[in-house]
C-alpha cells in the first residue's frame, strides 16, 4: 500500500503558487487580447465588405480547426525563422492564445450580434445614428449580456488550455509541478496537488460566473 | 532578406509523418468510442434515482471538466503507477486522460438532450407498458441523440485536436513525429506549417458538416 506524503509538496508550496500566478497572468493577458481580437474579427466577418470578411473568416476557421498545441509550436519554433525575432515562451504563448481565443470569441460575438433584432439597428439608423453608433450604443450592450455565459465558458476553456505552455518551458502551474515531481520523486502527490489547485480555481471561477448569470436572469436582461 | 521555404525534407520524411498520422487516428478512434459511450453511461448515472450513483456521476463530471486535460494525462502517466503496480504506456495514459475527459463533457451533452424530451413522452410510454429501459431505448434516446448530434460532432473535433497532447508523454502521433522531423532537419517552420495544414484538411470538412447538421436541425425543429 502506497503511503501518501504531502510534506514535500507543502514545503515547496511557494513554487506551485508562483506557477499558479503565472497561469493566471497568462490567462489574463490572453483574455485582454483575445476579447478585442474576437470583437474585431466578428465585426470584420459581419461587415458587408468581402475584403474584410474573407480574411477574418480564414483566421477564425483555421484557428478553430487546428490543435492549439500545433499553433503554439508554430509560433514558438516556426515564426522566429520568418520574422527573425527572438521568441520567448511567454510571448509565443500570449500570441497563440490571444489569436486562438480571439477566433472562438469572434463566433460568440457574431452569434450575440446576430441575435439582436434587425429592427433595432434600423430604428437606430432612422433616428440618425451612424452604423458605428448603433453598434456601440444599441446592439453591443444587449449582445454582450446574452453572450455572457458562452464568454465565461470560453474563458475557463482558455485557462485550461494555458497548460500547454508547459511544453515550451514557461513556468506555469503544470510546468512547476512537473519540475517539482522530478525533484522530490513524489509525482503522485505533486500532480494531485496541482490538479486540486486547478480544480479549486476553475470551480471558483465557474461558481462566480453562475452567480452573475443568475443575477442577470433575475433582472430580466437575459430574457429570450 | 526573405526566408526561402523548402518543403523537400518533409517529402523525404513522409513515411515518418504517415506513421504519426496512423498513431493520431488510432488514438482518436479509441478515445472517440470510449469517451462517447462512457459519457452516455455517466449521463444515465447522473439521472439515476440512487443517490450514490448520482453523486458519483456528478463528482466525476465536475472533476474532469474542471481540470485541464493535459494535467489528467500527466497524472495518469506519472502519478497513477505510484498507486497501482501497473506499467502505464504513453498510449494508455493518453487514452485514459482523453477518454475520461471526453466522457465528462459528453455526459453533459447527453443529459441536455435527454432533458429536452418532454416528460409526457416518458409517461405515455410507461402507460402503454414499457419498462424504463425500453422507454429510454425506443422513445427518448433516438430523439435526444438526434438533437445533440451537432454537439457530439463538435466533441469529436475537440477529441481529434486533443490527441496532439499525447505527444507530451512521447506517444507516437503526428505532432510527435513532426517534432522529430523538425529536429533532424532544422526546419520547424515548414514542418509545423504542414502539420497544421494536415489537421485543418482533416478537421475542416467535419466542421462544415457540423454547421450543416445544425442548420438542418434548426429547420426541422422550427
Amino acid at each position: 500500500m502506497y503511503r501518501w506524503d504531502f510534506s514535500p509538496v507543502i514545503a515547496n508550496g511557494d513554487l506551485l503558487l508562483a506557477g499558479l500566478a503565472n497561469t493566471l497572468a497568462l490567462t489574463g493577458v490572453a483574455l485582454a487580447g483575445g476579447i478585442p481580437v474576437g470583437l474585431g474579427l466578428a465585426l470584420a466577418r459581419l461587415s458587408g465588405s468581402r475584403f474584410l470578411s474573407a480574411p477574418a473568416g480564414v483566421v477564425i476557421e483555421v484557428f478553430r480547426a487546428t490543435p492549439p498545441l500545433v499553433q503554439l509550436f508554430w509560433f514558438y519554433f516556426g515564426l522566429p525563422i520568418v520574422l527573425k525575432v527572438e521568441m520567448t515562451p511567454y510571448l509565443a504563448a500570449a500570441l497563440t492564445f490571444t489569436i486562438q481565443s480571439g477566433a472562438f470569441f469572434a463566433e460568440i460575438f457574431r452569434a450575440g450580434i446576430v441575435s439582436v433584432d434587425r429592427g433595432q439597428r434600423e430604428a437606430a439608423r432612422a433616428i440618425g445614428m451612424t452604423e458605428a453608433q448603433a453598434m456601440r450604443r444599441i446592439v453591443l450592450p444587449q449582445a454582450v449580456k446574452r453572450m455572457f455565459p458562452a464568454m465565461m465558458e470560453r474563458s475557463i476553456e482558455l485557462m485550461k488550455t494555458t497548460t500547454l505552455v508547459a511544453t515550451v518551458s514557461y513556468a506555469d502551474l503544470l510546468y512547476q509541478a512537473n519540475e517539482l515531481a522530478q525533484k522530490t520523486f513524489r509525482p503522485l502527490e505533486v500532480f494531485t496537488a496541482a490538479a486540486l489547485m486547478y480544480l479549486v480555481s476553475i470551480s471558483l471561477v465557474s461558481a462566480i460566473a453562475a452567480l452573475v448569470e443568475r443575477r442577470m436572469a433575475m433582472s430580466g436582461e437575459m430574457a429570450r | 532578406m526573405t526566408y526561402r521555404w523548402d518543403f523537400a525534407p518533409i517529402l523525404d520524411n513522409w513515411q515518418a509523418l504517415a506513421f504519426g498520422a496512423i498513431g493520431t487516428v488510432r488514438l482518436f478512434l479509441v478515445c472517440l468510442v470510449l469517451g462517447l459511450s462512457l459519457g452516455l453511461l455517466v449521463a444515465l448515472m447522473r439521472r439515476s434515482r440512487h443517490g450514490v450513483l448520482r453523486w458519483l456521476a456528478i463528482g466525476f463530471i465536475e472533476l474532469f471538466r474542471n481540470t485541464p486535460v493535459l494535467v489528467q494525462i500527466l497524472w495518469f502517466y506519472f502519478a497513477l503507477p505510484m498507486l497501482a503496480p501497473v506499467e502505464i504506456s504513453p498510449f494508455g495514459a493518453a487514452i485514459l486522460g482523453i477518454s475520461l475527459n471526453s466522457a465528462a463533457y459528453s455526459a453533459e451533452i447527453y443529459r441536455a438532450g435527454i432533458q429536452s424530451i418532454e416528460p409526457g413522452q416518458w409517461e405515455a410510454a410507461r402507460a402503454i407498458g414499457m419498462t424504463g429501459l425500453q422507454v429510454l431505448r425506443r422513445i427518448v434516446l433516438p430523439q435526444a441523440l438526434r438533437r445533440v448530434l451537432p454537439a457530439l460532432t463538435n466533441r469529436g473535433i475537440e477529441i481529434f485536436k486533443m490527441t496532439t497532447l499525447a505527444s507530451v508523454v512521447a506517444y507516437v502521433e503526428l505532432l510527435q513525429q513532426g517534432k522529430l522531423v523538425a529536429s533532424l532537419n532544422f526546419n520547424p517552420l515548414e514542418v509545423y506549417t504542414v502539420i497544421g495544414a494536415l489537421f485543418f484538411l482533416l478537421l475542416y470538412p467535419l466542421v462544415r458538416a457540423t454547421y450543416a447538421l445544425e442548420r438542418r436541425l434548426a429547420r426541422s425543429d422550427a
